[in-house]
């Protein structure tokens, strides 16, 4: 098949989507089955992957503007350091699980605030899961979408 | 028995902030309407239900976090992305 096959075309959106789905899925999950945010995301993008190599860069309907990558990317990684320096602060070790707070050191309310809402007691894990997952799956899907955009610029 | 908020929330969320991009695209050549979305969401309870909820989450039969996520794509897509790409 090639890569205007409408057999491909009819297909490519609904498994991108549902690949998201299980790349959302594997990132929630990373704290208590095999995956977390690099894996997770690596799906996600692998959905936008998909999205670019079927119906080309200009066709695609799974496109992510400039000011999307970037707000993200940022995020992600803003996040990530927040969380950590919540727990120098608050616990005297960069990113120490105040969700968990094993050495009982963080305060109820700040544990509160950080615990995630599951079974499990995995405090901030599943957060930076989320953060990392963020910034992979933004990152990976700019290099593709950067790479299509040069080979279609140097056949221009 | 306690349901689990956490995959909830935050699947929705996620798939919120990934469904605002997937808008119909005149130069792809395929039209998806929303019936097309429909079958797509039938498929993901399904699929939901095969995979399974995670270990020690003796909440429900099928994935929260797929369906959330499924959810949320779905429901991005109409609210923040109904116009095309181009």
């Amino acid at each position: 098949m090639s890569q205007g096959s409408i057999i491909l075309k009819l297909i490519g959106v609904p498994i991108a989507i549902l690949l998201f789905c299980l790349g959302v899925m594997t990132i929630l999950g990373g704290h208590i089955t095999p995956g977390g945010g690099f894996q997770g995301g690596a799906m996600i993008a692998a959905g936008v992957i998909l999205s670019v190599f079927i119906y080309g860069i200009d066709g695609s309907p799974i496109k992510f503007s400039h000011l999307y990558i970037d707000i993200l990317e940022n995020f992600g990684a803003l996040m990530f350091i927040i969380f950590g320096l919540v727990g120098l602060f608050v616990a005297g070790s960069f990113l120490y699980n105040v969700g968990s707070d094993i050495s009982n050191v963080v305060p109820t309310v700040i544990r509160n605030i950080f615990h995630y809402p599951d079974v499990t007691n995995a405090g901030i894990i599943p957060y930076l899961n989320i953060f990392v997952g963020l910034k992979v799956f933004v990152g990976l899907s700019a290099i593709v979408i950067a790479f299509a955009g040069f080979k279609k610029f140097s056949e221009e | 028995m306690i349901l689990n908020f956490g995959p909830i929330i935050f699947g929705f969320i996620f798939g919120l902030i990934l469904g605002s991009q997937v808008k119909n695209n005149p130069i792809s050549g395929v039209n998806f309407t929303t019936g097309s979305y429909v079958v797509i969401l039938i498929v993901g309870i399904i699929f939901a239900w095969l995979l399974g909820q995670f270990p020690y989450y003796n909440d429900t039969t099928l994935s929260t976090a797929f369906l959330a996520a499924l959810i949320g794509v779905l429901l991005g897509k109409f609210l923040f992305a109904r116009g095309s790409s181009n």
